[in-house]
């Protein structure tokens, strides 16, 4: 028993209330304890007002009022009021009652801590400090001091310096509101000493921020406080209804968990309502599991009945409505994993086993039918030649239960199975290697024809290209001459930098058929079975893809729209050329290899077209290059030098030997080169 | 229960029947609510709907009798409405649960069958019942967050430390709980409910308050006086002395 408690209480009662604790409490061992101490407490108050049914309650409830288990709030820290009224602020009670000004100015002084926040007008500054009147609290006290006068010091060294004043103290001037926490009272001499560093305060208040404030600030208790004195008619009822904070539908919860006190477990006096009474099994959540897993089980039941009878989708509904009522049921779950796993879902009724154990371990019939069922699914998946997922299984089946045969049994013949299956394996393997041998030589040697093509090809283009290179440097010192320098001039940086885009057109050129030549040697062997002319189409279209992006990659460094447009088509003209070329080959994989062609010719034709929003029509296209093409030929003395500024064009124009442009040339030629091979492999 | 005005002792024999009826009445009241409170507590109900739920069956038994109407079935009923009406929803299977342990101690919980279902109407019947009796004004106000407010209040009165050590607001809470037992519940304002709850509290504990111009119970409650926060005080003290005789 909480002996100060008592003896406030007896000191306040008087005697009478001895007696009668004497008389009610005398078989408590605890009151017997504190009982010798009380007799001594004199009588502090006036006899009057005694309530002797008061004093009886007090009495007969001592046991449970002044036990220490009785207090079972925690001092909770006041954290700041967030804006927005969860419950209703009410100004300082003393303002209402009118305490008198002595009376609360020693309250003051008798209740300050350190620690404490407080709001002041700063009245003076001097060289060693501010001097603050004390407006009103702020934290840890809720007080009517304004009119109280009270004056803190808050001195020098507790003034943190603000930004680039050299004196703290110039920042501050008379008649601003200072917030500033309490860092030392001396209540005998009535004086307070502040500071404005946030480690005078406690733990909890360090994120408020002390110094200089504004009106708004203020808390809401004093602007409340302000008001009523302003108006006299707001009485507390009153102001109390109209606040906000009363409605609020959770300010009782709110409030509970504020002063530390559960809701559902609220304390009371009565002898029957206490909680040693009350008992775990008797709360709904508890009667609620026995019950439902009751239920539960009585669908189980049913459910068995109907599978022993062969009525399957009975017997699930079943389940299920058992596994509804009553979730991870452990005998709905192997009573409908047995289900499964006779009608043949051996997964699902693996599943249901292992949930069934999860929630307990010791049930004999989960392990049971888990090993049976493992068993099963082993032997499907060997079937399926998963022989390692089946050994697995195997295993498993027998951590579980390692007195079951069966598993013992299988897991032996599997292992049998695995190995004689490794070696089979190794065999093949080496036999495979031997075929793909073969294969590959057929397969690398057309490569290797068409490898000797591209650097046949590649030689006439470097002939043909240093000619034209050659034949525009000589046309280039002729132009010189005759036309002024500024247009000289440019064409000559054009012509510079597309020949210089020329020379990094033929090495990327070169290394693109050197990425092919290495892609030759990377790819996989030709499975056994498919035929060569796959092969050869392949390859082809590769290297008619590799051709149209070369020709493309020469003209993006070219300058003008109009440009790449002519690089789509020339690269759609050789892919189109190509196909058809090759629909000239008989047999059904021609026509594949065509869709397929005209596939990949569309898709990049839509890449290219993607990137540059072109809409033109192919075939307006490939008209208007032929009209080009026709005017370049007829021509070419006097438009060289516009042709010159078209590098892609420049091997054709140059070529005046040559009546279509090279790349189909090349094209033409290798076409003809597959058919010799064809018809020789043939 | 036949008046018989002619004899005078009669009169005052129907007035004792009537009274002793009365404290019967009482008596099987206060078990009603004993009743209503435990089962609340074991279905987790926070004091608000429980105070809700008493409240309905106290006003119910205002206008409607005893003979009648089957009182435990009236507060079954009520616990149910009074989880509505405060946004506490209880299922009535939890409800039928806890009263039929309660009644049947250790027993098994009931089974899913015609009782169980016949049960359920019966309480669902009975909540429109309630309703209809009661105009359908199902809303009240209750003491429970004056009893805060105040509580609030008088904290900034008191040492930080005297506040710390004294029970105050558990006691005043308990005993606004206790109150639900009788109609003192009723027949006052929440706010002199809370009001007397908080000064039943101070004064046990012989905390003294600071003394204005006006007294902080009258500063609380402008209308209230000192002799009505004792008829008060007494009421629900009685309320503890019945529960020796009842229980």
């Amino acid at each position: 028993m909480e002996r100060d408690l008592l003896r406030q209480s007896v000191s306040y009662h008087g005697e009478n209330l001895m007696l009668l604790l004497k008389c009610e409490q005398s078989e408590n061992p605890d009151f017997k304890r504190v009982a010798a101490d009380l007799s001594k407490t004199p009588n502090q108050r006036d006899k009057e007002e005694g309530s002797p049914v008061l004093e009886q309650f007090i009495a007969r409830k001592a046991d449970l009022l002044f036990a220490p288990s009785w207090k079972t709030s925690t001092p909770a820290d006041e954290r700041q009021e967030e804006s927005g009224e969860a419950h209703a602020v009410m100004p300082p009670l003393e303002q209402f009652m009118e305490v008198c000004f002595e009376e609360r100015r020693e309250l003051f002084y008798r209740d300050v801590e350190r620690g404490d926040l407080v709001i002041g007008r700063i009245n003076s500054v001097r060289d060693f400090g501010l001097f603050v009147t004390l407006l009103c609290t702020a934290g840890g006290l809720e007080r009517n001091i304004e009119d109280l006068e009270i004056k803190a010091l808050c001195p020098l060294r507790c003034v943190p310096s603000t930004g680039n004043h050299d004196d703290p103290l110039s920042y501050y001037q008379i008649g601003d509101l200072l917030r500033a926490g309490v860092k030392g009272i001396d209540r005998y001499h009535e004086k307070l000493t502040l500071s404005l560093y946030s480690s005078s305060l406690p733990p909890h208040l360090d994120k408020v921020k002390l110094g200089v404030i504004s009106k708004e600030d203020l808390p809401l208790h004093y602007s409340r406080g302000e008001k009523v004195t302003a108006d006299s008619s707001q009485t507390y009822e009153k102001l109390l209804e109209s606040s906000l904070g009363l409605s609020n539908p959770l300010n009782v919860d709110y409030l509970l968990g504020k002063l530390g006190i559960s809701d559902t477990q609220t304390p009371s006096l009565m002898r029957g309502l206490q909680s040693k009474h009350f008992k775990e099994d008797d709360f709904a959540t508890a009667i609620r599991k026995k019950q439902s897993v009751s239920w539960a089980l009585k669908c189980v039941k049913v459910g068995v009945g109907h599978f022993k009878s062969r009525r399957y989708v009975e017997a699930m509904n079943e389940y299920n409505k058992a596994l509804e009522i009553d979730t991870n049921n452990v005998e709905a779950l192997v009573a409908r994993g047995a289900l499964y796993a006779t009608k043949g879902s051996l997964m699902k009724a693996i599943e249901d086993f292992e949930l069934a154990l999860e929630n307990c371990p010791t049930h004999r019939n989960a392990k049971k039918y888990l090993c049976q069922t493992l068993v099963e699914r082993g032997g499907q998946l060997e079937e399926e030649e998963k022989l390692v997922t089946a050994e697995g299984l195997y295993k498993r089946a027998i951590l579980l239960d390692n007195t079951f045969q069966g598993a013992a049994e299988a897991l032996a013949k599997l292992q049998l199975r695995i190995q004689k299956s490794l070696e089979l394996k190794e065999q093949e393997a080496a036999k495979e290697q031997e075929k793909t041998k073969t294969v590959e030589t057929s397969a690398e040697k057309l490569r290797k024809i068409l490898k000797e093509e591209k650097r046949m090809k590649k030689k006439r283009k470097r002939s043909t290209s240093s000619s034209t290179s050659s034949d525009t440097s000589s046309t280039s010192s002729d132009d010189d001459s005759s036309t002024s320098r500024k247009k000289s001039k440019k064409r000559k940086h054009k012509r510079r930098r597309s020949s210089h885009g020329s020379k990094k057109h033929k090495r990327r050129a070169s290394s693109c058929s050197d990425k092919m030549a290495d892609d030759d040697i990377e790819w996989f062997p030709a499975p056994a079975n498919t035929s060569a002319s796959y092969i050869d189409q392949k390859q082809s279209i590769s290297k008619l893809i590799s051709e149209g992006e070369q020709s493309w990659e020469k003209s993006r460094c070219e300058d003008g729209r109009g440009r790449l447009d002519d690089a789509i088509d020339r690269s759609l003209e050789n892919l189109k050329h190509g196909a058809q070329s090759e629909t000239s080959r008989p047999g059904r994989p021609n026509v594949n290899g065509e869709v397929r062609d005209q596939h990949r010719t569309q898709s990049i034709s839509e890449c290219a077209r993607n990137r540059r929003d072109s809409s033109s029509s192919t075939q307006s296209e490939y008209s208007q290059k032929s009209d080009r093409y026709s005017k370049e030929f007829s021509s070419q003395g006097r438009d060289r030098s516009e042709s010159e500024r078209d590098d892609g064009r420049k091997s054709s124009g140059g070529s005046l030997k040559k009546d279509i442009p090279s790349n189909l040339l090349d094209i033409f030629s290798q076409i003809a080169e597959f058919e010799k091979e064809k018809k020789l492999q043939k | 229960m036949s008046r018989q005005a002619s004899a005078s002792g009669s009169v005052n024999e129907a007035r004792g029947r009537r009274s002793a009826q009365d404290v019967e009445d009482s008596k099987t009241h206060f078990r009603v609510c004993r009743f209503i409170i435990e089962a609340g507590v074991k279905l987790g109900m926070r004091s608000v709907p429980m105070a809700t739920a008493c409240v309905l069956y106290h006003r119910f038994f205002q206008s409607a009798s005893l003979q009648v109407y089957e009182p435990y079935l009236v507060a079954m009923s009520a616990i149910y409405l009074a989880g509505k009406v405060e946004e506490q929803h209880l299922r009535t299977r939890d409800i039928i649960n806890v009263c039929h342990r309660y009644f049947h101690p250790e027993s098994e919980p009931m089974e899913l069958d015609g009782k169980f279902w016949e049960l359920r109407d019966s309480i669902v019947q009975c909540e429109l019942l309630v309703l209809r009796q009661l105009n359908f004004q199902v809303s009240f106000e209750h003491p429970h967050k004056y009893v805060l407010h105040y509580l609030l209040s008088v904290r900034s009165l008191l040492n930080r430390h005297a506040w710390s050590r004294t029970p105050i607001a558990e006691t005043a809470l308990a005993v606004l709980k206790d109150s639900y037992h009788g109609s003192v519940c009723v027949r006052h304002k929440p706010q002199h409910l809370a009001l007397t709850s908080l000064y039943l509290a101070l004064q046990t504990y012989g905390v003294q308050l600071p003394r204005g111009e006006l007294e902080w119970w009258q500063v609380v409650c402008a209308d209230i006086t000192k002799a009505q926060i004792e008829t008060i005080m007494s009421e629900l003290l009685q309320l503890y002395d019945m529960e020796a005789k009842c229980t």
